[in-house]
């Protein structure tokens, strides 16, 4: 089907997400500004869980503020993550179909992404994710090269920065949000800090299509 | 020094409390224990052994093999032979994913004790390890008809079936630490929410019965509230109940809207940064109350 570009802030905060709860599942949702129709741009990503992910209360109710606060932002929710506490085996669990169906019935194109633990090792080469799409009714792996994310090094280097300098334990997701509801689950204040450390777009630089090494 | 000896005694409290609590704060019990070990083992007396074990298992969870080899050269001389550190040892091993020596550590372990419950409960994590679920919550389900009174046992079998998505199974084990531990607003709130996930008119009204328990051990169980809002909505809406019922869910659910709108107002006093979520919330519940 259609290419998928993925951002660095959604990259990043996805990542940090796997590596803020290392003994747990998480999950998130995908979001994109850009309109529907055409390649999916994933722009930002809502973190939910990193406790009893297929249990339906608190999904469903984060389900429903996401999708609020996407109303009031002008964004859409486009797909779901999830990084699952077992590193050997980073394929889709019911529950990650269940939210991706789910989400496909509202957007056309909608992509279930997984965090391929095994892979995220500070050396990486590669993006440690895959994706799926669907097709017909079933979930199919994406062609790698439909796949970009810009400016890969640098998305990976501010990541790894952000793990270093402690930060990563800024983000905040749904869960969390529900022990202290004073806390952001949009995140604003790792937003800015992740926009900070970003350099101005230059839009040839360091595009990474996953089939294929970094281009320089 | 003087100041020097009251850090060694701020740094042995923190390990203290980490330790009654149970924390799994590995990054910090490492960052905090590697400094009292190499600059104040003097001044810790007997507490070091203890200190050796603590800073040992957190190492092993940060992947320090160097820190927690350390450690455990320390205790082996220490207790030579002692059942507790070959549990150690084969808790390294787990972290070096070498799971069948670690296995063979615990059978032997085993083979001297055989009521030695770390030892098996360390196999059966061996299988979770390895992703091997279903043997897992079947040793797990073995070891409780041994161990009936086992806690956390029970917590890891109920965890174990949720991911297994067994919701009936998952009820019962947290039925049984409900019925142990009447207090505990958790247990409750997670029985409800295994509840809801099982759908059903009659599964809705039991969860939100236990939501409003939860509510009533910890009024600022977030989760509960939400979830009695949810629940009690979900059957105010359904065509399968009378009037009289539908008009006490209604009621329920207004109260919890209450109750949530009051928490997130209170919440975002003062503070710029939750507005959104507290926007979100604010219309999200609007939008229910009004349908």
């Amino acid at each position: 089907m259609g290419e998928v570009e993925l951002s660095c802030l959604a990259y990043v905060k996805m990542y940090l997400h796997a590596c803020l709860f290392p003994r747990c599942s998480v999950n998130g949702l995908l979001l994109s500004s850009s309109p529907a129709g055409g390649a999916v741009c994933v722009t930002d990503c809502v973190p939910l869980l990193h406790t009893h992910l297929p249990l339906a209360p608190i999904t469903q109710l984060a389900l429903t503020q996401v999708d609020v606060w996407c109303a009031q932002t002008q964004q859409r929710i486009v797909g779901y993550y999830q990084a699952n506490a077992c590193v050997s085996d980073s394929s889709p669990t019911p529950c990650a179909l269940k939210i991706a169906d789910k989400i496909a019935e509202q957007c056309n194109n909608a992509v279930l992404l997984m965090i391929d633990g095994g892979k995220m090792s500070p050396d990486y080469r590669v993006p440690p994710i895959v994706m799926y799409e669907r097709k017909d009714t079933r979930w199919t792996l994406k062609d790698k090269h439909t796949i970009m994310l810009r400016q890969w090094e640098e998305t990976r280097d501010i990541a790894s920065q952000l793990l270093d300098s402690g930060d990563h334990s800024l983000l905040v997701d749904f869960d969390s949000h529900l022990d202290d509801i004073t806390r952001d689950w949009t995140n604003q204040k790792l937003n800015a800090k992740i926009a900070e450390l970003a350099s101005p777009a230059n839009d040839n630089l360091g595009v990474c299509q996953l089939g294929n090494p970094v281009l320089r | 020094s003087a100041s020097l000896s009251e850090r060694s005694e701020q740094m042995r409290d923190k390990l203290r409390k980490w330790r009654e609590d149970n924390h799994r704060n590995s990054e910090q019990i490492v960052d905090v224990g590697e400094e009292l070990i190499n600059e104040h083992a003097s001044k810790l007396g007997d507490d070091i052994w203890i200190i050796y074990e603590q800073v040992m298992i957190a190492a092993l969870d940060c992947s320090r093999d160097d820190l927690a080899w350390t450690c455990l050269q320390e205790l082996k001389r220490q207790f030579p032979g002692s059942q507790r550190v070959k549990r150690l040892a084969g808790m390294r091993l787990e972290a070096l994913e070498k799971y069948e020596d670690a296995s063979k550590q615990y059978d032997s372990i085993l083979q001297d004790d055989p009521t030695n419950t770390a030892a098996r409960k360390r196999k059966i994590s061996i299988l979770k390890a390895q992703g091997k679920s279903a043997e897992a919550i079947r040793e797990l389900n073995e070891y409780l008809e041994q161990f009936v009174g086992d806690q956390e046992a029970w917590h890891e079998l109920s965890e174990l079936y949720i991911n297994e998505h067994d919701y009936g199974k998952a009820a019962f084990c947290l039925e049984e630490l409900m019925m142990t531990n009447p207090h505990n607003h958790l247990y409750c709130e997670q029985y409800a929410e295994v509840k809801y996930t099982q759908g059903g008119l009659e599964n809705l009204e039991l969860s939100r019965k236990y939501f409003a328990q939860a509510l009533k051990l910890n009024n600022r169980n977030m989760r509960a509230l939400f979830g009695l809002y949810m629940s009690a909505s979900h059957i105010a809406a359904s065509p399968k109940v009378n009037a009289t019922v539908k008009k006490a869910n209604v009621k329920y659910a207004t109260w919890a809207t209450n109750q949530i709108n009051r928490a997130y107002q209170l919440a975002g006093r003062g503070t710029k940064e939750n507005k959104c979520s507290v926007k979100a919330v604010e219309e999200m519940l609007e939008s229910i109350t009004m349908s």
